[in-house]
């Protein structure tokens, strides 16, 4: 395994359309104050950073989609070296998107991110590839290609809409997780990317809480947001231009779970329930 | 619950790994090397003052959270999750230890070793065993040369040298101290107080009594019972030089039968190797029938009637209220300390408990889903109750930090039910278990070049 699989890619912030869209987000909390305390108002004015936040979702799947039709191609053409690259960048966009993932399409998720398992999914296909074996590994491929599709189409379709409240529920079971199995050692340990896999998770919960989310917080309870933010970054330096061996596993369970206690305490500002935490 | 049997992989992962998989890039390791299955039988502890009809003090549950927390000790042993509890699951040793580069065998640890500590390398691989602590109060002196008459300094030795630990204060040593003297023998039928056998020993084992208290045939003024005192736990408290390299404590036989392997450095795994050991060296001439016989008395001084306990959830359920009721006392005092170690320890275990639990992307477990993911949500809003315990009183907050602890409690009484309901299909269940590192195996497999 290459050294540069196991690190982090380092990336400050998230994309700039997230950032900018973090603008709009903020200046739209001052119509969320002004709505008073309705829920339906209130899911109004999250409405526009939803929308964005799909735009994101669909970006990240399709990036997950492209990487596993680059690694169906590597494999027909027996290639190990490109099709494990092929994994990576697959692999990459659909942990940025795990915080809708299990929310809001499990049956798919089982089949996509099953574990373990021999037979579908990612880890299926990780297990041999990165020990170099090819063999066997066409169907599952094909099955992880038409699943990532199957997802791409269901999310894309113009009448699918996020939930506020499974966003948030969301992001709260993700930067519980981030302090769970995936600071012992995580699910990519054949391919030595599960520091990678907290890095896009970590990503993916920035995304959904500053587009959708920190506007409003900020607009009820700005000390709240700021916490959530800087959580949110600490979380990233525990997992930036580390590998397995260097990350810091109790601090990272310890931030994750703090991450989780802090998004749970925005539900009330948010006019939403207490994230369930539970699949 | 202890944490995972082998240390191996944590090491090679760079993480406190308990669900770890079973072969990784790096290597394979020996063969009876515990990899990611923990038994579903744990070693029995028993405390001497439960035994007595008292109750666990606060200071043996402090000992207990200190025991199992990687925090006491410093730089890589810290970083890979290893902890007191990693050699000597609950108080007892750990046969299926193995550290890379540490261990000759599973079994032995290197203490002297570069590794956790550059101070500590004595330069040369001399693993040695680490012993069970059960009656450790009664095997002065400690460590296998015996080079420390207090078990506080031996604590102290542990944290601070072999492991590297920051200096412990006399609160952390006191506890550590209370626990371990509190680790109890296990209650074994064959054995009467005294140190003779009972009734319910065999003849052969009564016929090794007698070669045991026989003076040896070459020197009279020695025999096996000359340092293993049958009245005193069977050790004389001092060293001796057995032609095994140095000279090294008398070891207890009491509850020996599951102490191998057998002598320092852990070379014989079985009693007749042992015997036979003792025989050649001093020239006993035994018989092929007394060696038996000095077999079968050590089996029944060894013996315990409960040796192990099976996990289950009612046994984590324990465990975790033993560990949370350091809080009774440690909210009130305003002692963060004791709150944030408390908090990560009783977490990490509450996390241990739900992984027994599948969640919906297990394929290899079926049934019971609803009833699982129930149980794994129920632990999920305890571990993050508890961290609201934590970060009220970093703030210093002690009436939320008290509030929260109290909506803990109430949680705990629901989260009880629906962990029950979820046991069948857990892998505490031996079928679902089976199933579960079946499927891990075979991803194991596929990735073998």
């Amino acid at each position: 395994m290459p050294t540069s699989f196991a690190t982090a890619t380092p990336r400050r912030t998230a994309s700039f359309a997230v950032r900018a869209a973090h603008l709009i987000s903020a200046a739209l909390a001052v119509a969320f104050v002004s709505l008073g305390a309705g829920r339906a108002e209130a899911a109004d004015a999250l409405a526009k950073g939803i929308k964005d936040y799909k735009s994101f979702a669909v970006e990240r799947i399709e990036i997950a989609l492209n990487g596993a039709k680059e690694l169906q191609t590597a494999v027909k053409a027996g290639d190990a070296k490109v099709a494990q690259g092929a994994w990576i960048k697959s692999r990459k966009g659909w942990e940025a998107a795990e915080p809708i993932t299990g929310e809001f399409f499990p049956k798919l998720d089982e089949a996509i991110d099953a574990w373990p398992d021999a037979k579908q999914g990612y880890h299926a296909i990780e297990a041999p590839l990165f020990a170099g074996k090819l063999d066997g590994l066409a169907a599952p491929v094909d099955r992880l290609v038409a699943d990532l599709a199957e997802f791409d189409k269901q999310l894309s379709a113009p009448e699918f809409r996020f939930e506020a409240q499974g966003l948030l529920n969301g992001i709260t079971k993700l930067a519980y997780e981030i302090g769970e199995n995936k600071s012992k050692g995580g699910e990519s340990r054949y391919a030595g990317t599960s520091v990678n896999d907290i890095y896009e998770n970590n990503e993916g919960i920035e995304a959904v809480y500053k587009l959708v989310f920190s506007g409003a917080v900020k607009a009820r309870d700005p000390k709240l947001d700021k916490r959530i933010l800087d959580k949110i970054e600490e979380v990233e330096d525990f997992v930036k231009d580390k590998d397995l061996k260097s990350v810091n596993a109790a601090g990272l369970n310890k931030a994750g779970e703090e991450l989780a206690v802090l998004l749970q305490a925005a539900a009330p500002k948010l006019k939403l329930k207490k994230p369930a935490v539970g699949e | 619950m202890a944490l995972a049997a082998c240390v191996a992989v944590p090491l090679l992962l760079g993480a406190g790994a308990r669900s770890t998989p079973i072969t990784t890039k790096e290597g394979v390791l020996p063969s009876g090397t515990e990899l990611n299955e923990e038994p579903l039988d744990q070693p029995n502890e028993l405390f001497a003052s439960e035994l007595a009809g008292g109750k666990r003090s606060y200071l043996l549950n402090l000992g207990d959270l200190l025991f199992s927390s990687p925090a006491i000790f410093g730089g890589v042993a810290r970083q890979a999750g290893i902890s007191c509890e990693t050699c000597h699951q609950q108080g007892h040793n750990n046969p299926r230890l193995f550290v890379p580069g540490l261990s000759s065998r599973p079994g032995t640890f290197d203490t002297t070793g570069a590794l956790f500590n550059a101070k500590a390398d004595n330069g040369v691989f001399d693993p040695v065993t680490p012993p069970s602590l059960r009656g450790a109060k009664y095997l002065a002196p400690y460590g296998h040369d015996g080079r420390f008459a207090s078990l506080r300094d031996f604590v102290r030795n542990v944290v601070v040298n072999e492991f590297a630990g920051p200096e412990p204060s006399p609160q952390v040593l006191d506890a550590l101290v209370a626990y371990i003297q509190e680790i109890s023998f296990l209650p074994n039928p064959k054995l009467t107080a005294g140190g003779h056998l009972s009734a319910e020993a065999s003849d052969a084992a009564r016929r090794g009594e007698m070669l045991f208290v026989k003076p040896f045939r070459r020197d009279a003024a020695m025999s096996c019972a000359g340092c293993h005192q049958p009245s005193g736990a069977f050790v004389d408290h001092q060293v001796h030089d057995v032609g095994t390299g140095g000279r090294f404590k008398t070891p207890t036989l009491v509850n020996a039968n599951f102490n191998a392997p057998y002598f320092h450095d852990g070379r014989f795994d079985n009693y007749g190797d042992v015997v036979g050991y003792f025989d050649r060296r001093f020239d006993l001439g035994l018989s092929e029938g007394e060696r038996a016989d000095l077999v079968a008395y050590l089996d029944a001084v060894g013996d315990a009637k409960e040796p192990t306990v099976r996990n289950t959830v009612q046994a984590g359920l324990d465990e975790i209220a033993a560990f949370v009721s350091v809080l009774d006392t440690a909210i009130p005092a305003h002692n963060q300390d004791v709150i944030a170690l408390t908090v990560n320890e009783v977490g990490g275990e509450w996390r241990e408990l739900g992984e027994n639990f599948p969640d919906r992307s297990d394929t290899s477990v079926s049934g019971g889903l609803a009833e699982r993911l129930r149980a794994r949500a129920a632990v999920r809003g305890l571990v993050l109750t508890l961290r609201q315990i934590e970060m009220a009183s970093a703030e210093g907050d002690y009436d939320q930090a008290a509030q929260a602890f109290a909506d803990y409690r109430q949680q705990v009484a629901v989260a009880t039910g629906e962990l029950k309901m979820a046991e069948p299909w857990s892998l505490l269940n031996p079928a679902i278990r089976d199933a579960h590192f079946a499927a891990l195996k075979q991803l194991a497999d596929l990735a073998v070049k």
